[in-house]
């Protein structure tokens, strides 16, 4: 059977963003209260597959690398109808950049999947929004990859052909298996879990692997062994007048607010 | 680690023009590049002629490495990497910037991890450490959070960068050189196959260069208020802006988007109208010498992050701000 692979983060849930805080003293970002969520453009990812697995019968695997307390949101990929579950979870892992990431994501493909057809991701994790994990990942594969993909279309599963959109132009490609691809929102409409979706996931096989399950490099992944480090991490500091210009009139407030814009040179 | 020097700009064509991020870019390296004591190199990669690669040197590049082929013309990442990694190997920077643009965030991570060094990604700022290693400053959580990032043992060290961050600089005079260049592609690299590429009709907007810039959000509530601030931004000479909603809504078109996601810009005075102040916009307009908000709601976050903010209703007050500068204007 065709495999399709499709890789989905939890992060810390972007309706609660304003809950996170970094504590001064160490310079550490405190999530508490923040639950998490899936990664938004994940879901559309995790549709390109299952829509290909509605019409061709793929197999449908969701890798994910992240704290094992995530395993719960996970579920939710199964109830939209992937097949099975793949969370690469250990200590050695944590602190990884946007490359030890694609490597463990690379080795969890290749030591618990093997052969695949596709490989979907998001077009990036709203968290850190870096958009790289993708190629960095098809890099370590050792194949293709196609990204801001907003169209994909098949007639036999074995060709596909995509739209890549660059803003200033968009290309139509041509690719075959296998292939990395990472789809924007633009490329569908994620279904949501129905209650027989949510009961028959109860029965899904999900597993948690560790570094070691996978035979991993211990020297390609975690904070100590990522290319970029975080230095410092601060709030923007913004200075403004915040002078709010009240009263009833819009014509007094206009004037009002001409005279200051002449006053401070801007117009 | 001392045999990596400069810093090296990708400067990426878009439709075969050179693109602004590009230039930016080669002016903000010549800076640090200066602050080092090093030197900068451009690297080009489409099929132009060496006058194009000349301008380059006058925005501060002292090298242009030039990849000009007909079949380099059309973007391939798995082409377009080999010919950087090739490059890189051989010249050893210690820094290449990348802009972040669709086709930068698409060629930089391959790049990166062919080389197996650090990237990150979006920068809205670069600068050297005491050390002379390169900060760069990154969004976080949508702007709410920004981190500094390093690369402390891996060369060269890359960063993508917003467009519109750093100003482009052209110099009176400057000494430089092309160096043509070529690398061993198979065929075989020239996939996934582009069967077609098609240029997006785009009125081009100077809202980087623009000195004013109008924006309107969501609370502008019709097609007929997005005209009035059309209006307003032409008679203040400006460019107009807009957030996620507002394209959503079909008022404007998504190159015109300010934020994380779009634009950034920092003109000497914005407006923004019917708009609630989200990280996500903020961060794109937050180095405005002068931010007017006008909101009908008093709570809106926008008003802690502006100088001037007027608590009103965009259909009473536009129309009036419309005319009142018209005449202030044009007297
Ligand atoms: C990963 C990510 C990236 C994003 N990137 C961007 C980006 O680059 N750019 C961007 O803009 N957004 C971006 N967004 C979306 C962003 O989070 C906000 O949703 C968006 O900026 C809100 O736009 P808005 O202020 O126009 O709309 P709203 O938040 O809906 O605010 C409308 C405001 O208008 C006011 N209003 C309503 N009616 C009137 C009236 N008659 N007169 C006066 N005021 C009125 C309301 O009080 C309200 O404050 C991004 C989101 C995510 C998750
Ligand atoms: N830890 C992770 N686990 C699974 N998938 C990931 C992880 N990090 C990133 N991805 C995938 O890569 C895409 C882009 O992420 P990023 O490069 O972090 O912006 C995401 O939308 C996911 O599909």
């Amino acid at each position: 059977m065709p495999q399709a692979v499709v890789c989905v983060k939890p992060i810390p849930d972007p309706k609660h963003w304003d809950k996170l805080y970094l504590d001064h003293k160490t310079g550490v970002l405190r999530r508490e209260g923040v639950p998490h969520a899936l990664n938004p453009p994940d879901k559309h990812a995790l549709e390109v597959a299952l829509q290909i697995k509605d019409e061709f019968s793929w197999d449908v695997a969701v890798v994910s690398m992240s704290p094992p307390d995530t395993v719960k949101i996970l579920r939710e990929t199964l109830a939209m109808g992937a097949d099975r579950v793949y969370l690469a979870s250990d200590k050695a892992f944590s602190g990884s950049d946007t490359l030890a990431t694609a490597y463990a994501l690379s080795e969890l493909i290749k030591k618990k999947i093997g052969l695949f057809d596709l490989v979907v991701c998001g077009s990036m994790s709203l968290d850190g929004s870096t958009s790289q994990v993708p190629a960095q990942l098809a890099h370590y594969l050792g194949v293709p990859h196609v990204t801001h993909v907003t169209k994909v279309e098949t007639d036999d599963a074995k060709s596909f052909k995509v739209v890549m959109d660059f803003k200033a132009s968009e290309m139509i490609v041509e690719c075959k298996t296998p292939l990395v691809l990472s789809v924007t929102k633009e490329v569908n409409l994620p279904r949501i879990a129905n209650v027989m979706g949510i009961i028959s996931s109860e029965n899904k096989p999900l597993e948690v692997v560790s570094a070691t399950d996978i035979n991993a490099d211990l020297y390609k992944v975690g904070l100590d062994n990522s290319p970029t480090k975080v230095k410092e991490l601060f709030i923007p500091e913004i200075k403004r007048k915040k002078e709010i210009l009240k009263g009833g009139d819009p014509e007094d407030i206009v004037d009002e607010l001409l005279d200051k814009l002449h006053e401070t040179g801007v117009l | 680690m001392e045999k990596y020097k400069g810093f090296f700009v990708f400067v990426e064509q878009i439709n075969g023009k050179i693109s602004e991020v590009g230039l930016e870019l080669l002016s903000k390296a010549r800076e640090l590049a200066d602050e080092k004591g090093t030197y900068v190199a451009g690297i080009l990669i489409g099929n132009f002629s060496e006058n194009t690669a000349e301008d380059l040197i006058s925005y501060g590049a002292n090298k242009v490495f030039l990849f000009s082929e007909e079949k380099f013309k059309y973007y391939y990442s798995l082409v377009y990497s080999k010919l950087i990694v090739y490059l890189v190997k051989k010249e050893k920077p210690e820094a290449l910037l990348i802009g972040a643009t669709p086709l930068g965030s698409d060629l930089a991570p391959r790049v990166a991890a062919q080389l197996e060094t650090g990237l990150s990604a979006h920068c809205v700022d670069l600068r050297l450490g005491k050390d002379g290693v390169l900060e760069q400053v990154v969004p976080g959580f949508g702007g709410t959070m920004m981190a500094v990032i390093i690369c402390p043992e891996k060369r060269p060290q890359m960063a993508t960068i917003m467009p519109g961050v750093f100003k482009k600089h052209k110099l009176n005079r400057m000494d430089g050189n092309v160096v043509r260049e070529t690398a061993d592609i198979s065929e075989e690299d020239f996939v996934p196959h582009v069967v077609e590429h098609r240029i997006k009709e785009m009125k081009t907007t100077p809202l980087n260069e623009a000195d004013v810039v109008v924006c309107g959000g969501y609370g502008i509530e019709n097609k007929e208020n997005w005209k009035l601030l059309e209006k307003l931004a032409e008679i203040l000479g400006g460019a107009i802006g807009a957030t996620r909603p507002a394209i959503d809504e079909g008022w404007a078109d998504e190159d015109i988007m300010i934020g994380q996601s779009g634009k950034i810009v920092k003109p000497k005075l914005y407006i923004g109208a019917g708009i609630s102040g989200a990280m996500q916009h903020v961060v794109g307009i937050q180095n405005s010498d002068v931010i007017v908000v006008i909101n009908k709601d008093i709570n809106a976050p926008f008003f802690e992050l502006c100088d001037y903010g007027i608590v009103g209703d965009v259909n009473k007050v536009l129309p009036v701000l419309v005319e009142k500068t018209r005449k202030k204007l044009f007297k």
